[in-house]
């Protein structure tokens, strides 16, 4: 792995740098509820819509040590129209009092990683149609968003690198009845049948019942695809010498299939595979915004962007709303970075 | 005395994707005793790898068995399951190829590579690999190492080295010298004869070189389009060939010549296994075509300890 990551740094700058940042997000999407200031569905009615509150440094001319916020005042209620009050000051505090939450399940605390205390509000991505705090909710939905990515993923990969592995080697009847089971979920398009799949099950489910509902939603459409590409794959991997070698060893069938011919597919699975994943973060949001994802007041990327969608008001007046937007497309080119690096350094004729 | 080997009567066909199918091997007969080494030998297309892809029943899916018994250590595997199958490969019978740079997987190392063929787990695998790495004359950082960083003659002999793990007593080893330089080439000769000495393995040794296949085995079979023509000791094959095209292939020897001659080669061209001559597949190339050769087939004759298929020595007809 240690070598991994140097062949990667050293070969691919970019994709390096990719796989730190998607790092670095799944951290604070483990950690959201540590660090957001605020509950994810904590309401702040009359800050509706409020932009994002800059953290300061400088105040009349003169520069403080501790960073801090300035006052937000209303100016129009009726149209959400904020003005930052420069009499009033509330620098930031780490481990600030806030409403009672349970962290982790158990750990129940009154203390945020920072924040303003009682009166003075800090919205570092400002708020939604709710007066929720956008940048809590987008530490919160990325727990949805990036981990439906990865989970459905290996769902799909296990699927299909299995059926195609199976298909491929063994040829004949078993290739035949795979594959037209394949064809059969291929011949769907891919937006109606995951709305048919999603449709067959009630609509008023819970959160975590509709979270696991959507990952084998798309994982159950997602492996098709691998699983034909890698049927063919494998078809021309088994006539490679080293396989009649192994072969000769009088390997299990099982072996060779695992540890000689689906190895010379990863160059290409591993990059479908982060390819892949922007599928799920996307087809989430899909089902999100229409009203079949994952349901309010808990957040994902795909249905905080979906309040803004066909909205004038918000694209225009508030576009902070679309910040989940922004961090649905950095993970998506992050991702795909990632795996146009891995595809340089899973060859060893690279190293 | 028991028999490492025994290949009766064997007939493969291949099956083109268009048209009919086509005799390959029609009628081998072959043996390899304990301890004894069997040098075949043929020009290119003769059939000799399909040969041993056929004992090992690693037969390309495009080829059938048709006739024909094959039996290891006295047993017949024609029947068995590939799931039994499976066991007697790498324990009772292996296989060494001719490129050993495409039949190592890239992207492992050749240490895991040999460790993987390790029959039955227990302590002590790893330092056995080791020391039978040793003893093929690779270094211990080779284990470490990948196929592309290892030359070709050290390839070979991780490929021997797992050929062997599980000390099988026969080994086929298919043209395993001829991607190598002369030199290198010579090492690998030079170690599976040591091998064969050390282990008490049998060998089926196949190579287009008459001189190799003489220098390395005590019996020799010679193949042409798909049967043996001529079986007999290397001595014999050397000094007094019977068949006309072991003939051939003898005089093309380059010890054969004195300085100044012209390099002999074999006149015409291996036939084409779709359209071969009627009666002897030879005559087309044979000075000696007598009348019967164009009409019949010769049968096996035996002479001495071996055997010839040509109408020279007696009017046999093939059944
Ligand atoms: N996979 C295959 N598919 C179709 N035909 C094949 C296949 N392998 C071998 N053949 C044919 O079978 C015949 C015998 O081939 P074989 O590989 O046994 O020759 P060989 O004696 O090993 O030659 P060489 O010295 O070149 O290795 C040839 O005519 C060849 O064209
Ligand atoms: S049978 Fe006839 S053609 Fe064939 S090798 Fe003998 S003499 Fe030549
Ligand atoms: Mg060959």
């Amino acid at each position: 792995m240690k070598k991994f990551l140097k062949r990667l740094k050293h070969a691919n700058r970019i994709s390096f740098i990719s796989l730190w940042f998607l790092l670095f997000l799944y951290l604070i999407a483990f950690l959201a509820d540590f660090i957001s200031p605020y509950p994810y569905d904590l309401q702040n009615r009359e800050y509706a819509l409020c932009p994002p509150t800059a953290p300061r440094v400088f105040h009349d001319g003169r520069v403080s040590l501790r960073p801090f916020v300035y006052g937000i005042e209303i100016v129009n209620p009726a149209f959400q129209e904020y003005a930052a009050d420069t009499s009033r000051i509330y620098p930031i505090r780490l481990f600030a009092k806030g409403t009672e939450r349970t962290l982790a399940g158990f750990l129940k605390t009154d203390r945020y990683l920072f924040g303003t205390g009682d009166e003075g509000k800090i919205f570092l991505f400002g708020t939604d149609l709710h007066g929720r705090d956008v940048f809590s909710r987008v530490l919160h939905g990325a727990r949805i968003s990036l981990s439906i990515g990865i989970i459905g993923v290996s769902i799909s990969f296990i699927l299909g690198l299995l059926v195609g592995g199976v298909s491929g080697y063994f040829g004949g009847k078993t290739d035949v009845f795979l594959m037209r089971m394949v064809e059969i979920i291929m011949m769907f398009p891919f937006f109606y049948l995951m709305l048919a799949l999603r449709a067959a099950f009630p609509p008023n489910l819970s959160s975590v019942q509709v979270y696991f509902l959507i990952v084998v939603i798309l994982s159950l459409i997602g492996w098709a695809s691998l699983a034909r590409i890698i049927r063919g794959m494998v078809l021309s991997l088994k006539e490679e010498e080293y396989v009649l070698a192994a072969r000769s060893l009088g390997l299990s069938s099982f072996r060779v299939i695992t540890r000689h011919i689906l190895p010379g597919t990863f160059s290409y699975t591993v990059t479908a595979l982060t390819l892949s994943v922007p599928g799920y973060i996307l087809g989430e949001s899909a089902l999100s915004l229409l009203g079949l994802g994952i349901q309010e007041p808990y957040p994902s990327w795909g249905n905080m962007l979906s309040v803004t969608v066909g909205n004038l008001r918000i694209l225009t007046g508030a576009p902070w709303m679309m910040i989940p937007g922004l961090f649905i497309f950095l993970t998506v080119i992050a991702f795909n970075f990632l795996g146009d690096g891995i595809r340089n350094v899973a060859d060893p004729k690279n190293w | 005395m028991e028999k490492m080997l025994e290949i009766k009567k064997l007939e493969v066909s291949f099956r083109p994707a268009v048209g009919e199918s086509v005799k390959i091997l029609r009628g081998v007969n072959l043996s390899v005793g304990k301890n004894e080494s069997l040098a075949l030998a043929g020009e290119s297309g003769s059939g000799k790898t399909v040969t041993a892809r056929a004992v090992m029943k690693l037969l390309p899916n495009n080829m059938n068995f048709e006739k024909g018994e094959i039996l290891i250590r006295d047993r017949n595997v024609m029947n068995l399951k590939e799931q039994e199958f499976r066991k007697i490969r790498g324990k009772d019978v292996s296989m060494i190829f001719q490129e050993p740079s495409s039949y190592l997987n890239p992207v492992f190392t050749a240490g895991s590579q040999v460790l993987e063929a390790v029959k039955g787990d227990g302590p002590g695998r790893k330092e056995r690999t080791i020391k039978l790495l040793n003893e093929v004359g690779l270094k211990e950082n080779v284990f470490y190492q990948y196929p592309h960083q290892l030359s070709g003659g050290m390839q070979q002999r991780v490929m021997i080295a797992m050929a062997l793990i599980n000390n099988p007593g026969l080994l086929i080893a298919d043209e395993p010298t001829t991607a190598l330089d002369v030199t290198t080439a010579y090492g690998i000769v030079e170690l599976l004869k040591e091998m064969m000495e050390k282990h008490g393995l049998s060998m089926l040794f196949i190579t287009h070189d008459i001189s190799l296949a003489v220098n390395f085995a005590n019996m020799i079979a010679v193949m042409y389009a798909g049967r043996i023509v001529e079986l007999a000791g290397a001595g014999e094959i050397l000094n007094s060939p019977l068949h006309p095209y072991t003939e051939m292939l003898v005089s093309c020897l380059p010890e054969k010549y004195k300085s100044g001659d012209k390099i002999k080669t074999i006149e015409g061209k291996v036939p084409d296994f779709r359209d071969l001559p009627k009666g002897c597949s030879f005559h087309p190339r044979c000075p000696y075509k007598k009348e019967i050769c164009l009409r019949e087939e010769p049968g096996e004759m035996k002479r001495g300890e071996g055997i010839v298929r040509c109408f020279k020595y007696g009017d046999f007809v093939e059944a």
